[in-house]
């Protein structure tokens, strides 16, 4: 079992250096707001998630606005509820304690490496926490040095950096890709999540543009082959 | 100084709070769904849905440029299957437009 700790964490490690580069952004970022360290730190830890942090600390200021910055970075996370729900068969063998240790730790891109290797393998919950270690361990590490060395560089939009988060998760969906049935779902997300961005405002476009693509799969899905 | 550094715990720590229960309750409820059928076809598209939806808007923004942008992050997965790759290239061409177009 504990094999697949390890192999977790290494079958994640390509992707660590995509999140370390993205980490060190944000770090940068930090040090243009005022976040000091150890709330970097503290957000790295209990937060651990990569968008919902990014806008944190784009709304960080003099003042902050408390309810402001919650509902924003929550409205993020709520895709980590379906997220969750997503996780259901790995963790089908598992007791209660397993799931409330495990579950602090699933980011993106360990839940999107796990639910790809799930297709073809059988894995446990240590796969995933293994992945999620790894990305704790890379995050933090990029965040840090992005923190130190963020006063070199005064204008991280100048290199693009500040694209660096948006292509690393098109890279993940577009990695996801199973064939041409994916087309119009995938279509249909992203129309969806412009217009409800454009129309609602905040960031429930997210969970709305998820929902609308994959309720289409599924009405297409049954249309076509079942 | 001081109230302010209280202010930024107190929001990191509802943050936290919140985004815990989010992941936990999701994982806790399924057990109510039924995980064949339709929910099995909605919940396997999710990944990529949710990942698309949360950076559509973002694309969008950055005009023809995050376009262009996209569509060789897009070919280099297809034909590299690298993230790290495809992440470098999707950032040199933002850059690049943004210093010289």
């Amino acid at each position: 079992m504990n094999n697949d700790f390890r192999y977790g964490f290494i079958t994640n490690l390509p992707i660590g250096i995509s999140v370390f580069a993205y980490g060190s952004i944000l770090g940068m970022m930090c040090t243009q707001k005022g976040v000091e360290f150890y709330e970097l730190l503290l957000m790295n830890f209990f937060v651990f998630a990569g968008s919902a942090q990014f806008v944190m600390v784009d709304m960080w200021g003099s003042s902050l606005d408390i309810l402001g910055i919650v509902i924003a970075a929550l409205m993020i996370n709520l895709r980590y509820f379906l997220i969750g729900a997503s996780l259901h068969p790995l963790f089908i063998h598992s007791s209660k304690k397993e799931k409330f240790k495990y579950m602090h730790l699933v980011a993106d891109e360990n839940w999107a490496v796990t639910m790809q290797k799930m297709k073809t393998e059988s894995l446990s919950p240590l796969f995933l926490f293994g992945g999620g270690v790894c990305m704790l361990f890379t995050w933090s590490l990029g965040t840090t040095s992005g923190y130190i060395f963020g006063g070199f560089i005064s204008d991280p939009a100048k290199y693009g950096l500040d694209f660096a988060f948006i292509a690393i998760f098109t890279a993940l969906a577009f990695s996801m890709y199973k064939g041409k049935g994916d087309l119009l779902p995938w279509l249909i997300t992203a129309v969806c999540a412009y217009f409800a961005e454009l129309l609602i405002g905040g960031k429930f476009y997210i969970v709305i543009g998820a929902i609308m693509g994959s309720l289409s799969a599924v009405y297409f899905i049954k249309d076509e082959d079942k | 100084m001081e109230s302010i550094d209280i202010t930024a715990l107190f929001i990191i720590t509802l943050v936290a709070i919140g985004t815990y229960s989010l992941r936990i309750s999701g994982l806790l409820f399924s057990n109510k769904f039924v995980q064949e059928g339709k929910v099995k076809i909605f919940l396997e598209y999710l990944p990529a849905t949710l990942l698309l939806s949360l950076v559509t808007p973002a694309i969008l923004k950055e005009g023809i440029t995050g376009i262009i942008a996209i569509c060789f992050i897009a070919l280099s997965i297809y034909k590299t299957k690298s993230i790290l790759l495809s992440l470098v290239l999707g950032v040199a061409i933002v850059a690049l437009s943004r210093n010289f177009l």
